[in-house]
């Protein structure tokens, strides 16, 4: 019976592989367990932590639910939740050596803060822009030789304008734009982000047209850098682990997971954060230590961690993703009610 | 240029429709669903929700090519029950299940911000 529960809700990482990867937890999988779906069940299991909070980083830990829950918010993080980014750039002049198609891509990626909530899809491609859809940026720089300096080497007191960053780049309004959005409100994220270097006389004249979409059409409308969750670790120590071999034992795992204790003049060893285990799985390599720990992973545990490029803070990014995916299962419901 | 339509991936086209139904004529109780501009996100989500359904002898989907947004879903009942429900009820539970987790969430981050105050 203990055996069967932990096939239930452990995997197990073995000196070669990893053992009960997938969920069994079905009807019909077990003799004695009824694993029926119901909304009791799941909103007494079900949980969410959060652990770490900052501007731009989420940690949080949701607890009880299934692997195709959770990769479903993890593949809408990444592709299904819209930015506003940069689609097409007319080119009035560029002298600089970095090509016209090179330097409209690099513009592409370019992270830019504003609020895609307040745009629509921009449906026809050809359509003249508007202030629902469009955002408009100009990027005219020109590089001038900077006729103070003498005898200098560095390219910094040489030249004037010789590195073009995003913070050359100046909004231009569209529309009724300027009433909407208070100034600041729209402009790249990063202010330093080198877009192209130039040399006396070369110029960039150009016009920046950016518009809403989802990571699904190209991954510069992805809204976070990464997007990712991993199982929480767990370490058994299935026999009392002590003196030289608990100091081996503590070296095997990241910093901070195995702790020793002194306990009656002697160390023994303690599983004090699994949290922070990389599961690298190192103590198997080791032939005094492998049968004395055990190491699983909690199968219906996900420790999240969502990084945003900084458009949207991570916390209203994980919202909007769940607001996404409520709205595709809404549509395919609807849909089916149709065939009623 | 070569590139596929921006909107391909996950607007209908005119006239196409969201979810298509086929009976298997070889098999009684089973269903195959086509549901366009659709993909693993939902597709395994809704096969790992119609397993938990003790009625529901098999299910399956995938997803024919990588360029051809839609996944084909099989779905095989107890000949109480037919796979159209099935499927519905599968679906119903999981907004119930994905709204409890918008409210946990939302309930979560307001804790944590007031607690920073």
């Amino acid at each position: 019976m203990e055996r069967i529960k932990e096939i239930r809700t452990r995997v197990e990482l073995k000196e070669h592989g990893l053992e009960n990867v997938h969920s069994t937890d079905f009807p019909g999988s077990y003799d004695g367990y009824d694993d029926t779906w119901s909304q009791e069940k799941f909103e007494k299991n079900f949980k969410v932590e959060i652990g770490r909070l900052t501007a731009d980083e989420l940690e949080f830990d949701m607890i009880g639910i299934d692997a195709a829950i959770a990769n479903a918010f993890r593949r809408i993080l990444l592709a299904e939740v819209p930015t506003m980014a940069i689609e097409k750039v007319h080119i009035y002049n560029n002298t600089s050596i970095i090509q016209d198609e090179v330097l409209a891509h690099r513009l592409g990626l370019i992270p830019i803060k504003a609020d895609p909530r307040m745009f629509e899809y921009k449906q026809d491609a050809e359509a003249e822009p508007t202030d629902t859809d469009t955002i408009q940026f100009e990027l005219k720089v020109k590089c001038t030789r900077n006729t103070h300096v003498k005898d200098a080497t560095d390219p910094d007191d040489l030249y004037k304008n010789h590195k073009v960053m995003t913070s050359h780049m100046k909004w231009i309004p569209i529309g009724n734009q300027a009433q909407i959005f208070k100034e600041g409100e729209i402009r790249p994220v990063i202010d330093d982000i080198l877009i192209a270097k130039l040399r006396p006389g070369q110029e960039l004249d150009l016009k920046l047209f950016c518009v809403k979409g989802i990571g699904q059409d190209h991954a510069k409308f992805s809204p976070v850098a990464t997007a990712s969750y991993r199982l929480l670790p767990e370490i058994t120590l299935l026999k009392p682990v002590t003196g030289k071999l608990a100091h081996k034992l503590k070296n095997c795992f990241t910093p901070g997971v195995i702790e020793i204790d002194n306990v009656n003049g002697e160390s023994k060893a303690r599983v004090a954060h699994p949290r922070k285990d990389t599961c690298s799985r190192e103590v198997f390599r080791h032939d005094d230590l492998k049968d004395l720990v055990k190491l699983t992973r909690v199968r219906d545990h996900f420790i999240f961690s969502v990084e945003s490029t900084g458009i949207l803070p991570p916390e209203v990014l994980v919202s909007q993703a769940i607001q996404v995916l409520i709205a595709k299962v809404r549509e395919v419901k609807r849909e089916l009610d149709v065939y009623k | 240029m070569n590139a596929p339509p921006t909107f391909e991936s996950f607007l209908l086209f005119e006239g196409e429709k969201k979810i298509q139904i086929e009976k298997d004529t070889k098999v009684p109780n089973a269903a195959i669903f086509t549901i366009n501009k659709e993909d693993h996100t939902l597709g395994n989500m809704i096969c790992t929700q119609l397993r938990k359904d003790p009625q529901v002898l098999f299910t399956g989907y995938k997803n024919p090519h990588p360029l051809e947004h839609k996944i084909v879903l099989r779905i095989q009942t107890t000949s109480d029950y037919i796979p159209q429900d099935a499927l519905t009820n599968a679906i119903t539970d999981l907004i119930s299940e994905v709204s409890l987790m918008e409210e946990r969430f939302r309930e979560a981050v307001r804790e944590r911000q007031e607690g920073d105050i």
